[in-house]
């Protein structure tokens, strides 16, 4: 297993495993020898932005693929396809691994409230710990329950019982980032609360879970865990396009990719839009601060810029006149940017981080239009399937949703700085008196732990990607055949001719070129 | 209703020692078993349920967060060291489980997952012991030393808790698994078992020279005491006759052990109760407002049932011995014969 197709592909490995090496260096190694200096507070404070930046790669995977598995899984149930349990079956290989480091990277989180923020979870307590408490109620034991059904269950149980318990499991990763953005936005947008004795003591609980910027936060966040996958899905099966392996199981997954990511990708651009809009005039710190200004009279639109936050400039700016001035509807150039320094210097946030989070996402979600609207009329014309380069920059865009999550994340996250609970709970008041050397620790255990699994989990995925989907045909040696068995397999190893097989009518029975190993 | 919820969160507790106590324990017994094909039955057993076993272990620490945040603020940075290393354990454990389940042979995340879940029983023992150590609480803020809650009784709680997970995966492995394994693992069970009883009562007897030590003074008290640990040896001695290979009562050694781990810790929160943490934190001063109450006993409280019956179902549905075949209508699971070169994956065996 796996040997067949080693050669040509090591290269990417190993590309792969030094640029992680690479990254573990220029990350931890300096993280490491500066940490003795540090304060208990900024010890605290990256050891949860490390951890949570690990976790929130999974979901961004993991809720969006199991959305799929339902889809495959009924689908192959409905026509009894075999390339729908192929397809079913691969994916969940991502699936399984990245599902299970979601998980355990999610434990971490909730004992860190406890942990690293000790005073923030006595105060804040009486609302944090309900919201989580549902989400572990509603969400972690439906998707614990049917987990294993969804993974084992292949040939030990009914279809029936294998997609019910597929479309549990991703009803439970709904629910859950449904209670994560509540309890977020919740810290973003307080209310429905009253602060007594130093506690945050709950008043209307419908104000407490829809706070002002969940309305928009969370469909924000959904959308967009379904277009990291979608991309993700459509740039691991547009490799086995270049390759020209498996190739009905390849167009089906950049179909559908592409085919989700064109619908939600406009419709991220309005949310995050409403989102701007709804959030940032209750944070006005954080809008000064992701649009890169430090004074008062630009109306120049920053588009690149290196922040110096002790000096309040910018060393490097490139900015677009009279862009932010249009942008706030005033086409005569003379409403400014927002700057930074109109707020006092205690309540600022880190420059850079938001700037350049925010950025982040909004060029990904730029470059995700771009590719889209591109791939869209490359459909049109027919030309979707033999378009090579294409293909190829698919595969690098990948990840690009998971980034373009990360940055969303940074920005909202350091944007609230330096509040925790925003406007009423500062973070240096809410940290655990623990001696710093404690943090030491943890910080670089964490640190190695995490490269370590992130490497093992990329190596995963580039080792399950070359040995590819077609061990997980149906009629594959040692796999049960399905119930009609299709006679008529023509081997076309070629990509055929444009024109002859319509985007997305392909049969899979029809073109399909390759044998399991 | 803060002890309603205190009830609860030691319902959390129980389940959660029950049952990932089980699946860490057949964890650690994977480093005694040298046979590879042995070797990866055991771990299958695991594959099917950890994720749902362990979230009892976040359940009860978030319905201790929502309803006494001020213990949960507070003990969980003086349990600090072991309470992290307890969660790389776990992330080493949960990752090298799906990893080994995914690919056709892994030895070394075979190793990982044995030496993952040993370290985290033992690291969750020294976090059991750190509830017997003195908490300060200075204006609400936890406040202590870096490793002054470790203590030689430390020692003794991590090992009794790895001996007991250790029992309890080798009961749960006797019930589940046919022909060698099975023989195994009752053959093995009975001294881990042994082993636990011993450990589980040195730290009883050791509990007075901590900062807890235990309140019998009230006759209700000292009766109920009595009775727990009655009930808990009765349930130990079941466990010892039955989890020789000879016995064909193969649920009962799991059911025995099962009955004297919850009887044992009753026992000692009855002799404790309402104290969380010695010497001032208690159910009462540590309870969240009414507001919160209200809204996690519907919430949180109505949908345990419903947890309950998830968690069963999981179980449920890979009811039965896990290589005879005998599980729901369509099993397909072929019997693992010696012909097969190297360890299998429970994915490519269930398909």
């Amino acid at each position: 297993m796996g040997g067949q197709s080693a050669k040509p592909h090591t290269a990417l490995l190993w590309t792969i495993i030094t640029s992680v090496v690479v990254v573990g260096l220029i990350v931890v190694f300096p993280l490491a020898l500066a940490l003795p200096g540090m304060h208990l507070l900024t010890l605290s404070r990256w050891q949860f932005a490390i951890t949570v930046c690990f976790h929130i790669l999974f979901p961004s995977i993991t809720v969006g693929t199991s959305i799929l598995l339902c889809v495959l899984y009924g689908m192959y149930w409905k026509t009894q396809r075999p390339v729908y349990l192929q397809m079913f079956r691969f994916w969940r290989r991502i699936f399984a691994v990245g599902f299970a480091i979601g998980v355990v990277a999610g434990i971490v989180l909730v004992f860190e409230f406890g942990v690293l923020w000790g005073v923030f979870a006595t105060k804040a307590g009486p609302i944090m710990g309900p919201l989580l408490g549902m989400e572990v109620v509603t969400a972690f034991f439906v998707e614990a329950g049917f987990i294993g059904i969804l993974l084992y269950g292949d040939g030990r149980v009914r279809p029936r019982t294998m997609f019910a318990a597929t479309v549990m499991v991703s009803i439970g990763t709904i629910l859950s980032s449904t209670w994560i953005l509540a309890n977020n936005s919740w810290m973003q947008t307080p209310s429905g609360f009253a602060v007594r004795d130093g506690r945050f003591v709950p008043v209307n609980w419908l104000h407490v879970i829809f706070s002002p910027s969940f309305i928009w936060r969370w469909p924000h966040m959904l959308n967009a865990v379904l277009i990291s996958a979608s991309f993700f899905v459509a740039g691991i099966g547009a490799w086995y396009l270049v390759k020209g392996r498996a190739l009905p199981f390849a167009r089906y997954s950049v179909s559908i990719g592409l085919g989700m990511a064109a619908i939600l990708v406009p419709l991220q651009i309005f949310l995050g839009d409403n989102v701007a809009f709804n959030v940032l005039p209750r944070q006005p710190a954080k809008l000064a601060a992701l649009e890169g200004n430090w004074a008062s009279p630009n109306t120049g639109y920053v588009i690149f810029a290196i922040p110096d936050q002790q000096a309040e400039h910018n060393i490097v700016q490139l900015s677009i006149p009279c862009l932010a001035s249009a942008i706030a509807e005033d086409l005569s150039c003379k409403s400014p940017n927002p700057p930074l320094d109109a707020i006092p210097k205690q309540d600022r946030p880190l420059m850079t981080p938001v700037y350049w989070g925010f950025r982040t996402m909004w060029y990904g979600s730029m470059l995700m239009f771009g590719t889209l609207f591109y791939a869209t009329i490359l459909r049109f014309r027919r030309r979707l399937w033999t378009a090579r380069r294409f293909h190829k920059f698919l595969v690098w865009l990948a990840p690009l949703g998971i980034l373009a999550i990360l940055g969303g994340w940074v920005t909202a996250e350091t944007g609230r700085q330096p509040w925790v609970v925003y406007g009423y709970l500062r973070t240096s008041a809410a940290v655990s008196h623990l001696a710093p050397a404690q943090l030491v620790f943890s910080v670089i255990g964490f640190c190695l732990m995490y490269a370590v699994m992130l490497g093992a989990y990329i190596g995963y995925i580039v080792h399950t990607v070359r040995i590819g989907p077609e061990r997980d045909r149906p009629d594959a040696a040692g796999q049960p055949r399905p119930e009609q068995p299709d006679q008529s397999r023509p081997a076309l190893r070629k990509v055929p001719a444009p024109g002859t097989i319509a985007p997305g009518m392909a049969s899979p029975e029809m073109a399909s070129g390759e044998v399991g190993a | 209703m803060a002890f309603v919820w205190f009830v609860l969160i030691l319902l959390c507790v129980l389940m959660y020692v029950v049952l990932d106590g089980y699946d860490l324990g057949i964890g650690i017994a994977t480093l005694f078993e040298r046979d590879a094909r042995r070797r990866h039955e055991m771990l299958e057993l695991v594959a099917v349920a950890w994720d749902g076993n362990e979230t009892w272990l976040v359940l009860a620490g978030v319905a201790l967060w929502a309803g006494f945040p001020l213990a949960f603020g507070t003990i969980l940075p003086h349990a600090f060291l072991p309470l992290i290393v307890m969660l790389f354990a776990l992330i080493v454990r949960g990752v090298s489980v799906e990893m080994v389940s995914q690919r056709p042979s892994a030895p070394g995340w075979e190793k990982a997952f044995g030496i993952g879940s040993l370290i985290a029983a033992l690291a969750q023992g020294v976090v059991a012991s750190t509830l017997a150590a003195h908490l300060t609480i200075i204006g609400g803020a936890y406040d202590g030393s870096a490793f002054g809650e470790m203590s030689w009784y430390s020692v003794l709680t991590a090992l009794a808790v790895a001996a007991s997970y250790l029992a309890l995966g080798y009961a749960y492995t006797k019930w589940k698994a046919t022909g060698e394994l099975r023989a195994e693992a009752g053959r093995r069970g009975a001294p881990a078992a042994a082993a636990a009883m011993v450990l589980g009562a040195a730290c009883l007897g050791a509990v007075n020279a901590t900062a807890a030590p235990l309140n019998l003074a009230a006759p209700v008290r000292a009766g109920g005491f009595a009775y727990l640990m009655a009930v808990a040896v009765a349930g130990a001695a079941v466990a010892w006759v039955t989890l020789k290979p000879a016995s064909r009562y193969d649920a009962l050694p799991m059911c025995g052990l099962a009955i004297t781990v919850v009887a044992t810790f009753l026992a000692v929160v009855v002799a404790r109760s309402p104290v969380l943490v010695p010497p001032g934190l208690t159910v009462y001063n540590a309870a969240s407002p009414g507001g919160t109450f209200d809204f996690i006993a519907v919430g949180i409280g109505l949908n345990v049932p419903l947890v309950l019956f998830y968690n069963w179902y999981a179980h449920y549905a890979f009811h039965g011995k896990e290589d005879s075949g005998a599980g729901p209508a369509q099993s397909a699971i072929p019997p693992v014969q010696g012909a097969q070169p190297g360890p299998v994956s429970p994915s490519q065996e269930a398909s």
